[in-house]
């Protein structure tokens, strides 16, 4: 399993879910219902300011795991499980890890 | 659709909950939800004001707690299986918040009420049974909620499938039917930690599986996403650990998602649930409809449910009373008359008819004749146990309760209007307030206890919330910031609130520092400090714990503790959870009890009287009193020499003279250095200008330039300007001047035809912007009917719109005017004994060692320690030798002093008197290091002289000093019985191998500093004498001869620093020192806040430049420019070019840390 934090750009559903990202410069579509959850972020380390009224974000980040296929794939090929992290006030989304093979790590 | 949030921590939560009930109701509200609940963990702390916030923003209120449970299976006594949720049903007249109160109550009922106690406040899971039916009808009345804090919910980590189903299978069995809930949270935490979807699923499936309802919330912490990093911080407080450890424990909160939710997003989250448990649609909307019809049942209203708003009393029978309880209020004014009223007739007597006729009306048709007589037991009480006692504050406007002697001031003679006090339109209990010795404070509690039965009576408990320092402390903690570096920012705030640090960092001199740091940030990650004041911020008035109020006392019937949980207070009596916010909505009648040290001061000082006087006599000749109707004495002067200070004359001239004096140092109210310049320039002549003076040093008076009209009218330097001849009588006594609440009554009476009552309600009203709107219209509109004309009704306005919420409420400073006189006279007449009292009871505001001083001022001998003479208390003494014979003295007393415990103080004192240390050791088996103290501080003088010898007190110290540090351990050899000691004196001391040079004054003095936190032998500035004269410094005597406008340089150690408000809005700081010569008062504005920056608050001694400014016919003080700390020799401005000198020697505060017993203040 690797851990990245390259820059992804992601197109989400109406809904706000993830359904066709691009990574490397290569096209994936989301082929499963993707899940998600909040990880906790160490913000007196990585933060500089934290005011009153400075909104939410600050003590976690959103991560979501998709099941991305590349979009010109043939079927055959097996789906990629990446793990993505949106962060909440800039709203970009960066790659946090591609897990093994065949089989999702479960967290 | 709503949605109605069942699980809420407000910031009543301790160290735990981020937002306040308001917020939380408003947000809610806006929302669209119907009902918002407040579960507080441990108890109800929160609850009134979310009902009054619920009733605020039109939703109904649910009412519950947050409770730990005692593991069945383990230590019942402190060990705990997790938390649940407790909510009262509601429309059942209260049956179900009864049980709610009843059942934190008992989760309390075996804690210590000290903090860091080994048990828990928790209950077990029987008690939580027993307490969900009504022992009544035994429906149930209460809910419980089995969430992710539960032991099923604790359970649900890892791959024990089996263990969460035990343990709802025990929670099952043990909870009535209809009692038991599975509550359903997601917090969108990683899959399978908690507060996850995947925990939410499992708790779902068992509750299905069990036929349990299940219902949905959010297990809310804070109103918005934003309060997230507080809900961390808190958490980093309560824990004492820091971020970074509590991250790598893992102890967190997993995510921050624990916000008050919309319904949008909370059904959003019920679908999520539901789908990842594979359920429907249809499952979802039974998981809504459950919530809500839990909701539903709960729904609380105030007024049947909760008593609100209705004031309640204890029951007549226990009052004492066997007749309706008014027939007996009149019997008991009217019985009063004879005493306080003695021989009145005509005018006068019809007058004061009229006007209790006029009270008991009153009284009467609002139902608390109860509540008189209630406060008049509990007075009589009081005074039954010889305990000095008065009744302060509005109360004192009552003629009823003159008459019944709660109050000793005349309301007639003092024109205090009652309405002030209570009136027809003011239903809510009103407050009375009763000073007593604070030294018999806890014996009047335990007595009001006794009297009416502990299930009647509770007292009352206040929140301390965070201040800037305690913020910042936490704050720094929880970043992980060193301690010392976090102690020293702390010690630069002063008096500001937390909320507002960074504004403060622009404008105070003495920030100026560290806001330079914050602004740098250096390679080491100085970011900290960024943070540091963004979450000092976030802190701001957040309630830290609860503690017993000082003073309040819960008075009530039989069902108070159906009404008010309450937990232990540290007192052994118990304490209600609610504070003095609580007790108006929940009808409570509450007392003050309020310990007045000067109360108790002045009861120290008449026993001194008494036993150092042998009878009436002597002590009419002592205190040159007046020889009275048959020459023997005054009748306030009993044949054993008793004073009845209640019962002296408020016009005794040799008072007023004194006060005139501006020596008022120990004199109730009247001490500060503000006051002292008050009183001046004021002049006082009569009880009614203590009233006055008192009134005027007020924020509003001061602020609002009041006093120096006031003042010029006074001595005539100005006509009296009336705004209109019918308001003249109104503010006659004050030249003009508006001064009191009862004059802004009559003002608005006089002007619109109102009434007393309603001008009482305007008069409130007016503290707020809406409320002063209407006030105004009404008061405009009236006026002009009564044909005022507009530039009268302009300038009346103006003048109640600034003093209303300002101004001072005359019968409080009539009520506090009566120790103020007391106190002056006491000190004028018997000053010894008087001084004796300030000594040995501290009420004033300035340190002990401030009473050297003024002794030596009255030249009052101060009698040093002595191992025979000096007792426990401060006592008066007549001298018997020397320069002094015949004179009375004040002999220092052995309490206070460091390290001497009270046992060794009792022992010492009971074998008195000792001939030899051999002796004193034997029997009082003192330890050696007391032994030692004792002997630094001259205790062995006495004896060392009679037992002869070469030897001085250096010797004698460092001989004990060897025996301390010798193998035995032994405190004192048994005294066989019937061994005669044999009066040889002291063969030891006179034995003493001499060799060591006498110990210099700056010895001694450092010693009683260290010691005592007084500077007996010398004053501790004589020291640096030679160091002043080089500065070219003015001592503090000298300065009243100068003229006005001259530049000076002073020094001294620091004995006051205020920051009164003042006009304008700029703070300004007071600082007085003592030179010993008398204490110098300086000022210092914003530019010299500036010069001086950090020395302001952190320094003992200081060096002072600043020009002199007359105050008043006897009052100068200093308008400072710049400080030096004194101590820092090498900071100091000589004038010469000389280089710096070698300080002088050691001087007395070298190497001392006390600062709060010698400065009063904790720099």
């Amino acid at each position: 399993m690797g851990m990245f934090s390259e820059s992804v750009d992601v197109v989400c559903s109406a809904a706000g879910q993830p359904e066709s990202l691009t990574w490397a410069g290569v096209d994936y579509t989301v082929c499963a219902e993707p899940l998600r959850w909040y990880e906790r972020r160490q913000w007196w380390v990585e933060d500089t300011r934290a005011p009153l009224g400075g909104g939410p974000g600050v003590v976690d980040h959103e991560i979501w795991r998709v099941q991305v296929l590349p979009a010109s794939a043939a079927t055959a090929d097996e789906p990629l499980t990446l793990d993505l992290t949106r962060h909440i006030r800039s709203g970009r989304w960066r790659l946090l890890r591609i897990h093994d093979g065949l089989r999702p790590r479960t967290a | 659709m709503s949605f109605t949030h069942l699980h809420v921590s407000t910031a009543f939560s301790a160290h735990y909950g981020v937002s306040w009930p308001e917020e939380l109701a408003a947000a809610a509200a806006a929302d669209g939800a119907t009902a918002l609940a407040c579960t507080d963990r441990d108890g109800l702390y929160g609850t009134i004001k979310h009902l009054k916030a619920c009733m605020a923003a039109g939703i109904d209120p649910i009412v519950g707690v947050d409770l730990a449970v005692f593991d069945d299976d383990g230590d019942h006594r402190t060990l705990v299986a997790g938390r649940v949720v407790v909510l009262a049903r509601g429309h059942n007249n209260g049956a179900g918040y009864r049980a709610l109160c009843r059942l934190v109550s008992d989760a309390h009922a075996r804690t210590s009420g000290k903090a860091g106690g080994a048990v828990p406040a928790a209950v077990t899971r029987a008690e939580l049974a027993s307490r969900t039916l009504d022992p009544h009808t035994l429906k149930p009345v209460l809910t419980v909620l089995l969430g992710p804090d539960s032991d099923v919910g604790r359970a649900m980590g890892g791959r024990r499938y089996l263990r969460p189903r035990t343990l709802f299978k025990q929670w099952l069995d043990a909870m009535p039917r209809g009692t038991l809930v599975a509550e359903i949270v997601s917090q969108l935490s990683a899959p399978g930690s908690p507060f996850s979807t995947s925990h939410a699923v499992r708790m779902l499936r068992l509750a299905e599986e069990h036929h349990v309802p299940a219902i949905l919330t959010n297990a809310v912490r804070y109103c918005a996403a934003d309060g997230a990093p507080t809900a961390d911080v808190l958490d980093s407080a309560r824990t004492l650990k820091s971020l970074p450890e509590l991250a790598g424990e893992p102890l967190l909160q997993p995510t921050g998602q624990g916000w008050l939710k919309t319904a949008d997003q909370m059904l959003g989250l019920g679908r999520e649930i539901i789908s990842a448990a594979g359920y429907g649609a249809a499952d979802l909307k039974q998981l809504m409809a459950q919530t809500e019809a839990l909701a539903d049942l709960c729904r609380i209203d105030p007024i049947t449910d909760m008593g609100w708003k209705h004031p309640v009393v204890p029951e007549a029978s226990v009052i004492g009373i066997s007749q309706d309880p008014h027939v007996e209020l009149v019997q008991r004014c009217r019985a009063g008359i004879g005493k306080r009223f003695p021989g009145i007739t005509g005018a006068g007597e019809t007058a004061m008819l009229s006007r209790l006729d006029h009270e008991l009306g009153i009284i009467s048709n609002l139902g608390f004749s109860s509540y008189f007589l209630t406060v008049a037991e509990v007075s009589r009480m009081i005074q039954d146990m010889g305990v000095r006692a008065a009744a302060r504050g509005s109360g004192a406007s009552s003629l009823v309760n003159y008459l019944m002697e709660v109050s000793h001031v005349n309301p007639l003679q003092h024109d205090l209007i009652f309405e002030r006090f209570l009136s027809n339109d003011r239903a809510t209990l009103p407050d009375i307030d009763i000073d007593v010795e604070s030294a018999e404070r806890h014996n009047v509690y335990h007595r009001i206890f006794e009297r009416f039965g502990s299930e009647r009576v509770t007292l009352m408990s206040m929140q301390n919330g965070y201040r800037a320092r305690g913020a910042v402390r936490d704050a720094g903690m929880a970043l992980g910031m060193d301690d010392g570096e976090v102690g020293e920012i702390a010690k630069q705030l002063w008096r500001f609130s937390a909320r507002k640090f960074r504004e403060a960092l622009q404008e105070k001199p003495e920030l100026r520092e560290f806001a330079g740091r914050v602004e740098q940030r250096d390679a080491e990650g100085n970011q900290q400090l960024d943070l540091l004041v963004d979450l000092t911020e976030r802190l701001d008035r957040l309630p830290r714990h609860i503690s017993m109020h000082p003073c309040g006392v819960i008075l009530g019937d039989a069902t108070l503790l159906d009404r008010t949980p309450v937990q232990p207070s540290g007192l052994g009596l118990p304490m209600s959870q609610f504070d003095k916010h609580d007790m108006d909505p929940m009808g409570m009648l509450k007392l003050d009890v309020l310990g007045v040290r000067m109360q108790s001061a002045m009861a120290f000082a008449v026993r001194e009287i008494i036993r150092i006087h042998p009878g009436k006599k002597e002590v009419v000749e002592a205190g040159g009193h007046q020889p009275g109707p048959d020459g023997s004495g005054p009748d306030y002067i009993a044949a054993d020499g008793r004073i009845d200070l209640n019962a002296v004359p408020l016009d005794d001239e040799a008072t007023y003279e004194l006060i005139r004096s501006t020596h008022t140092l120990g004199c109730f109210q009247i001490e500060s250095p503000g006051q002292r310049e008050l009183i001046g320039k004021m002049a006082p002549r009569e009880f009614n200008d203590l009233i006055i003076d008192i009134s005027l040093f007020r924020p509003g008076p001061m602020k609002s330039d009041m006093v120096r009209p006031f003042l010029e009218h006074r001595h005539g330097f100005a006509p009296e300007v009336y705004p209109h001849p019918d308001l003249k009588p109104v503010l006659q006594e004050t030249h003009g001047v508006t001064v009191f609440h009862e004059q802004i009554l009559k003002t608005f009476d006089i002007m619109t035809g109102c009434g007393l009552a309603k001008a009482d309600e305007f008069r409130r009203a007016l503290s707020s912007e809406t409320g002063e709107a209407q006030v105004e219209a009404f008061f405009r509109r009236e006026a002009k009917a009564k044909g005022y004309p507009p530039d009268v009704v302009d300038k009346v306005w103006g003048t109640l719109k600034s003093f209303a919420s300002f101004g001072f409420c005359k019968a409080h400073g009539a009520a506090f005017a009566v120790p103020t006189y007391q106190s002056a006279w006491l000190k004028a007449h018997h000053p010894e004994a008087f001084l004796a009292g300030l000594w040995e009871h501290d009420p004033g505001m300035y340190p002990k060692r401030l009473l050297v001083s003024e002794a030596r001022r009255l030249k009052i001998p101060i009698l040093p320690l002595d191992i025979n003479l000096s007792k426990a208390e401060y006592r008066v003494e007549r001298v018997l030798s020397g320069p002094d014979t015949g004179k009375l003295g004040i002999r220092l007393s052995l309490n206070g002093i460091y390290g001497l415990s009270a046992a060794e103080l009792k022992r010492i004192v009971a074998g008195q008197p000792y001939d030899s240390l051999a002796d004193l050791r034997e029997r009082s088996r003192l330890s050696k290091p007391s032994i030692r103290r004792l002997a630094q501080l001259g205790a062995f003088d006495s004896l060392h002289r009679n037992a002869g010898g070469p030897a001085n007190r250096a010797d004698l110290v460092q001989h004990l000093q060897k025996l301390q540090s010798s193998s035995s351990t032994r405190k004192g050899r048994e005294v066989l019985e019937g061994q005669l000691s044999l009066p040889l004196g002291d063969v030891e001391l006179r034995n003493i191998k001499p060799g060591l040079p006498a110990p210099t004054l700056v010895d001694n003095v450092r010693a009683e500093l260290d010691l005592m936190a007084v500077d007996v032998s010398t004053h501790l500035m004589d020291s640096h004498r030679p160091l002043l004269d080089r500065l070219g410094v003015t001592t503090a005597d000298k300065l009243l001869s100068l003229r006005n406008g001259t530049e000076v340089l002073v020094a001294g150690v620091r004995v006051a620093t205020q920051t009164p408000p003042m006009r304008g809005g700029r703070r300004v700081v007071f600082i007085s020192i003592d030179d010993g010569t008398g204490c110098v008062d300086s000022v210092f504005f914003h530019e010299a806040q500036e010069s001086a920056g950090p020395l302001l608050f952190g320094t003992r001694l200081l060096l002072i430049r600043g020009t002199t400014r007359r105050t008043g016919p006897r009052g100068i003080s200093l308008s400072a420019s710049m400080a030096w700390d004194l101590s820092r020799t090498e900071t100091l401005p000589f004038p010469d070019a000389l280089p710096t000198p070698a300080p002088d020697g050691p001087h007395p505060l070298d190497g001392i840390s006390r600062t709060l017993a010698i400065t009063g203040f904790n720099g």
